[in-house]
């Protein structure tokens, strides 16, 4: 172990630690029409563009709609569903690659160009038909003055299991907003914000990462715009099951490289406010089955005992110490504490801002420990109803925010823990 | 007699002094060639060095998990690759420096080292450069191996690295021109008996799991493909 030596990291003078403080409230959008960018699949995805577009003919909040489809045919663009062959956007040069970026730069370029009001990023066809999710996308833009929308969605327990685990908590500790799904993959912009995000210098100085849910969200709320959060009814379903380690690199990689830049920001912020929310949450989605503890714990275990060596240069001893400690426990009864989990995902926030690891293995190397920790959450909740384990998930917030300390000190000192 | 003797010494001296005088100038050359090497050398040291720092060499080698850390006693690699490059160069000035002596057997000698050390140059940057990539290779089949439940994922991991340092050292012998056949059959029985031996273990010991998971991946890529959606397995948990 070395001393704390040397400068802080990332940080300037002035007050440490502040209360979050409420954002500024810009008049509600005026004019323009609203722009609607479907991601509707593989093809063919004309059909639901269509069907949005004839159900949105009337306008929306009094306003002329413009729908537009992501297609990847021949090239990553932005056709009119009426005219899919004449329809190639004139801003089909996408800013952000080939991407989710790609998609979000096309976005944000077409809403500048035609000066929609808002813009909103929708998926697939199988929607909460009995929500009015469009007119929940962005009537706080343009009603309201909200600069972004954050979808959230009426889940099962165990639904989006990185987002109770990683995102929703991280987030919330980092930026002091209690942003239940902040990865949702859908969106709704301001015109102001769109052209904001447009402007960035990411675009050219990280094209990978600018775009993703993660950098959307950690701007806006990083530059204090107004936030909001709206219920767009029954979750929709994730389409293909993906691998918890393709996930955690695909979701939580992006949080971690924003927490790098907006590193100023989040060490001045203490605790965390509600966020104002649009519709209702609804109750939560039947659990499909109970996924199996045995099955989620074996993954922890082979971990502690081949990856010690990958883990050592991340986790303190302490640390994997009590992983030790917990995995030792059999499957029915395996529990990670909250501010054990907290500090474990604060040290690889670290570990991935030092390089400690090439960062893709790192990710990666987070799986059993994050499997580990849904085994441990599934045995706390399979006898709770839902408001209980929301309250479960409260307390582990509460936990990642009092370790806020633990990893600002880290952050700083990232040598006082020496593998 | 003394005449004799001071006639033959004299004589004796004089082909001495004359065979140094023929010697001399050739071996200045040959200090010379040994004093522009040294210099070339240095520069050489510096600029491979500049390269390194700026390149970010120690820390991307270190994040590759190529060199272990806390283990400085070595120094750092670039400044390895720094010395190397020094005598490499240097070591080229002193065989230079030999051929221009006039020893027929040095100068026949220094010109066949001059031939032979790019190569041997090359061999060692491609043996270099496979260790390296069989200690990243080792780490993420070990990541990837855990990942998939497997419980020698270690064995695994430790048997990808060796392949690679295996395929890294025919391919440096051979460039090298060491064994040339007797390389290329040991490599291709070894690593052929490897990939049976693992071929073998995994269709005898593994078949349900291997099994198991291109069913998973396969279904999973054609419903992709035809933007379906799947319903989870049961007890599964949607992660994203």
């Amino acid at each position: 172990m070395q001393g704390g030596a040397g400068p802080p990291r990332g940080v300037r003078s002035g007050p440490m630690l502040a209360q979050p403080s409420s954002a500024n409230a810009p008049a509600p959008a005026a004019g323009g029409e609203i722009l609607v960018v479907a991601e509707a699949g593989p093809p063919p995805a004309a059909p639901f563009a269509a069907a949005l577009q004839a159900r949105l003919a009337a306008g929306l909040c009094g306003r002329a709609v413009k729908v537009l489809v992501v297609t990847a045919q021949p090239e990553l663009a932005l056709v009119d569903p009426a005219d899919p062959r004449a329809g190639v956007a004139a801003s089909s040069s996408l800013q952000g690659g080939a991407g989710r970026g790609g998609v979000v730069g096309a976005l944000l370029r077409e809403a500048d160009s035609r000066g929609a009001a808002a813009a909103a990023l929708v998926r697939g066809p199988e929607r909460d038909e009995d929500v009015d999710w469009l007119r929940l996308l962005v009537s706080p833009i343009l009603d309201e003055g909200f600069e972004l929308v954050c979808p959230a969605y009426r889940r099962g327990r165990f639904d989006g299991m990185l987002g109770t685990a990683i995102l929703y908590p991280l987030t919330r500790a980092l930026y002091g907003a209690r942003l239940r799904q902040p990865a949702g993959g859908e969106a709704g912009l301001s015109l102001a914000f769109a052209r904001h995000l447009l402007e960035h210098p990411d675009w050219h100085r990280d094209p990978g990462g600018a775009g993703s849910d993660a950098w959307v969200v950690a701007k806006a709320l990083s530059e204090r715009r107004r936030v909001c959060q709206a219920w767009l009814g029954r979750w929709p379903g994730e389409g293909v099951p993906e691998d918890a380690s393709h996930a955690l690199a695909r979701l939580v990689g992006p949080v971690f490289r924003e927490m790098e830049r907006a590193a100023e920001r989040w060490q001045r912020l203490d605790g965390s406010t509600p966020v104002p929310a649009f519709g209702a949450p609804g109750p939560p989605a039947e659990d499909r089955a109970l996924p199996d503890v045995a099955a989620l714990a074996a993954p922890l275990r082979l971990g502690l005992r081949e990856l010690d060596a990958v883990w050592g240069l991340v986790l303190p001893p302490a640390s994997r110490l009590a992983l030790q400690r917990a995995a030792a426990a059999p499957p029915e009864e395996l529990r990670l504490d909250d501010a054990l989990w907290a500090r474990v995902v604060y040290d690889f926030a670290v570990a991935h801002s030092t390089r400690a690891l090439e960062r893709g293995q790192l990710l990666r190397s987070m799986t059993p420990l994050y499997l580990g920790w849904v085994a441990g959450f599934v045995n706390d909740v399979r006898a709770l109803d839902a408001a209980a384990t929301e309250a479960r998930v409260e307390a582990l917030c509460a936990a990642f925010e009092r370790e806020k300390r633990y990893l600002i000190g880290r952050w700083r000192w990232p040598d006082t823990f020496n593998p | 007699m003394w005449q004799e003797t001071k006639r033959i010494f004299m004589q004796s001296s004089a082909d001495v002094l004359h065979a140094i005088a023929r010697i001399l100038p050739s071996v200045f050359a040959m200090l010379l060639f040994v004093v522009v090497a040294a210099v070339l050398a240095v520069l050489v040291r510096w600029a491979i060095r500049r390269t390194c720092d700026r390149l970010g060499l120690d820390r991307r080698l270190l994040e590759w998990g190529v060199v272990a850390r806390g283990a400085p006693e070595r120094g750092p690699p670039s400044r390895l690759v720094a010395q190397a490059s020094f005598w490499a160069v240097l070591l080229a000035g002193a065989f230079l420096g030999l051929s221009v002596v006039q020893i027929p057997a040095a100068a026949s000698l220094s010109l066949q080292l001059i031939e032979y050390l790019p190569r041997a140059l090359l061999a060692l940057v491609i043996l270099a450069a496979g260790v390296a990539a069989a200690r990243f290779v080792e780490r993420s089949v070990l990541i990837g191996a855990v990942n998939m439940g497997l419980e020698s994922a270690r064995f695994i991991a430790l048997s990808a690295r060796w392949l690679v340092v295996l395929l890294a050292a025919a391919v440096a012998l051979e460039h090298a021109g060491v064994g040339t056949l007797v390389v290329i059959v040991a490599f291709g029985t070894v690593f052929g008996g490897i990939v049976l031996a693992l071929a073998l273990a995994v269709g005898l010991g593994a078949r349900d799991t291997v099994a198991r998971l291109l069913e998973r991946r396969f279904r999973a890529g054609s419903a992709a493909g035809k933007g379906e959606r799947t319903e989870p397995e049961r007890g599964r948990v949607h992660h994203a």
